[in-house]
């Protein structure tokens, strides 16, 4: 973790425009916002709102076009493909409302594969992964493939994949938006653990605001690539 | 990310889609098969035609003689073939022309990379045996030839132990006019050689009689020796170089000289052994291997001699072969470029099923050289796979042929031929050469996925 910055996230004037055909989309079109370390942030909108765009920003996965974008200090708008990919694997984990996990993979292995590019020994990922698996508390369930695996226990999979290489920023994108609703508590819940027991910075990108509102510190809400309101819990 | 891990992937990609895996390396196998089965054909073509003569020694040997300075002789050779190497006419005059005789023997002898030189000598003698009486001529045969031509391998006895025994060895014509039957008896036998001692002809043409009517009237001293028959040398199956030092009788040279090379058809050649010292008309200079010859060969005609050797000839043969292997190689490997698109084709299919996958890996932290590696290991692993087996297969299949071919000649009453040669470095050259296409024909697939966009990715279902 690289936490001696005082921020952790920081957006100012944040633009991300594509052309589609002959118009102009503005996802995102001037956003400014600063995420404290170990703060829970909700983004919160429609879809479309740009919230995923923003979060996607953060995530390295896509870059800006107009406006400045730090991580713990690093402008990302400026970093190499190589060093975004870097930022991808040292700094922050992702979980996605689709879980992205590997089918052909066992649960091990799917948390074993972030380390992999991080260059971690067969014997350290294995250790580690089965440790994370049962921090989720799947500890029981190392070698099920994601087809014989719950929509929830799918999703902390990813949780304990995006926990693999220790960012010191979460992001979720819509984590429980594939989950009833006793699931998608119990993994707002895990989330909330890994920020108040880890001390790591979660960003949760959803469209409930009412479930958003049980766990986070602050929300953001995005409309038309803008940010409209922000509330403190 | 570590070298084994990337392999580890790309093995378990490959292991998916085994099918695909399987036919796409079928299609390399079949590729490298059919390159290494045209090359080795060549190879095999090569050997039979130039190994031959390679064996049999004919391209580390030099054939030396006398400088030729005849008077009123003019530049061009007319008529005559053009021979590579013969030194234009030497400048010295006659007096000053060195003599092709046992000082120079020692000098080639001197002379890097020269096995040994020895000159041709040959003995007229009665061959007598029981009843049996021919007149023909020994052939003074140097120790060094036991490794070269006819002499490789004696259907019957073995070659001279050494050059101070009386052995001699015979051909097997003469022996099949000895024996009834079975030459190889005569092993072991003797037979006894006449001759007539150098001094003794000179003096009789110095006493002012014509040799050319043979030693019968003339009342000459005539010699005779008892010659153990050590073995039996045949003619070589082909027409061959092996050939040069056949003839009906051989003896060690040493014993040959002893005897006196006098030839009594040159009356020239006698009175010049007795007045100065002893010249030959031809001295075979043997070097180490045949690109020595060049050399060598200049060395010697630097020394006023004539020089001439089979390895001048045989340049233009040698690049026709280095053409042939090329174009047999350039058609086996059509097979090789068809199947290389092969490689593609699955690549590209494999990337494209895998594009969600490649987008879950760089955001978790892939960089687009790991999915670049990963890749092109996972072609260069179809191609490996593709070239061990195409190099069985070309293997397998050069046998069958081969056989097929064999059953063929030995109904036409041909000698069985070996029609494929796969030398180890076909078999590295074919495996890597198949793992080089495999890398080529990844390339593009692989770096399309490197530079996939991780969002768009994620999307592709």
């Amino acid at each position: 973790m690289t936490g001696s910055s005082d921020i952790a996230v920081e957006a100012l004037d944040l633009a991300k425009h594509y052309t589609m055909g002959q118009s102009i989309v503005r996802a995102l079109d001037g956003v400014s916002l600063r995420v404290a370390p170990r703060e829970f942030v909700g983004l919160l909108g429609t879809s479309g709102s740009g919230k995923s765009t923003l979060l996607n920003l953060i995530g390295g996965l896509d870059r800006p076009t107009g406006g400045v974008l730090t991580v713990f200090g690093q402008d990302l708008a400026r970093m190499t493909r190589e060093e975004l990919s870097l930022h991808r694997r040292r700094n922050v984990g992702m979980i996605f409302q689709a879980f992205n996990l590997i089918p052909t993979m066992t649960a091990l292995e799917n948390v074993a594969l972030a380390m992999m590019f991080a260059g971690v020994t067969r014997r350290e990922r294995n250790t580690r992964a089965r440790d994370l698996l049962a921090q989720v508390g799947l500890g029981e369930r190392l070698a099920h493939r994601p087809k014989e695996l719950s929509g929830g226990e799918q999703q902390r999979v990813s949780i304990a994949r995006a926990l693999a290489n220790n960012p010191s920023i979460l992001l979720a994108d819509e984590p429980t938006g594939n989950l009833d609703s006793r699931t998608a508590r119990d993994i707002l819940g895990l989330l909330r653990a890994l920020n108040t027991g880890d001390g790591r910075t979660v960003i949760l990108v959803t469209h409930d605001a009412a479930l958003a509102a049980a766990c986070v510190d602050r929300s953001v809400t995005l409309l038309d690539g803008r940010i409209v309101t922000e509330a403190t819990a | 990310m570590r070298f084994a891990d990337t392999l580890a992937l790309a093995l378990r990609n490959l292991r998916e889609s085994v099918l695909r895996t399987v036919l796409t390396a079928l299609g390399v196998s079949i590729g490298v098969a059919s390159l290494v089965g045209m090359v080795s054909f060549g190879v095999a073509l090569q050997d039979q035609v130039m190994g031959s003569f390679l064996r049999s020694g004919v391209f580390n040997s030099i054939t030396v003689s006398a400088a030729q300075t005849m008077p009123g002789r003019g530049r061009g050779r007319a008529g005559g073939p053009r021979l590579p190497n013969f030194p234009p006419p030497a400048r010295q005059a006659a007096g000053d022309r060195p003599k092709l005789d046992d000082d120079a023997v020692t000098k080639f002898n001197a002379i890097a990379n020269v096995v040994d030189a020895y000159p041709e000598v040959r003995v007229p003698v009665e061959i007598k045996f029981g009843t049996f009486s021919e007149f023909s001529g020994a052939r003074g045969v140097p120790m060094s030839a036991r490794d070269e031509g006819v002499f490789q391998d004696l259907p019957h006895g073995r070659f001279f132990d050494n050059d101070t025994d009386d052995v001699c060895l015979i051909s097997m014509e003469l022996a099949g006019r000895l024996s009834d039957g079975a030459p190889g008896d005569l092993v072991g036998k003797s037979l006894s050689l006449g001759f007539i001692s150098a001094a003794a002809a000179a003096q009789a043409l110095q006493a002012g009689a014509a040799p050319e009517g043979g030693p019968a009237g003339l009342n000459i001293q005539r010699a005779e020796r008892p010659f153990r028959i050590g073995g039996i040398v045949s003619r070589p199956s082909g027409p061959g170089p092996g050939a040069a030092m056949l003839a009906a009788v051989m003896i060690p040279i040493a014993k040959a000289r002893e005897m006196g090379g006098a030839d009594l058809a040159n009356p020239q050649a006698l009175l010049r052994q007795m007045a100065d010292r002893r010249t030959y008309a031809t001295v075979t200079v043997k070097v180490r291997r045949p690109q020595d010859t060049q050399e060598v060969e200049k060395q010697i005609t630097d020394m006023g001699f004539s020089a001439f050797s089979v390895a001048d000839l045989m340049q233009n043969q040698k690049k026709a072969f280095i053409l042939l292997d090329l174009l047999l190689g350039l058609v086996g490997s059509i097979a090789l470029s068809v199947a290389s698109l092969g490689i593609v084709n699955t690549m590209v299919m494999s990337i494209l099923e895998r594009t969600r996958e490649i987008g879950v890996m760089k955001a978790i932290g892939a960089g687009d050289g790991d999915v670049r590696r990963i890749f092109l290991i996972e072609a260069a692993l179809i191609g490996l796979a593709g070239g061990v087996f195409g190099i069985a297969l070309g293997w397998a299949v050069g046998r069958a042929i081969n056989a097929g071919a064999n059953f063929y000649l030995a109904r036409q009453g041909a000698p069985a031929a070996n029609l494929f040669l796969i030398p180890w470095w076909l078999v590295a050259g074919g495996i890597g050469f198949a793992v080089a296409v495999g890398l080529v024909a990844g390339g593009f697939p692989a770096s399309r996925a490197a530079k996939l966009d991780p969002i768009q990715a994620l999307r592709h279902d």
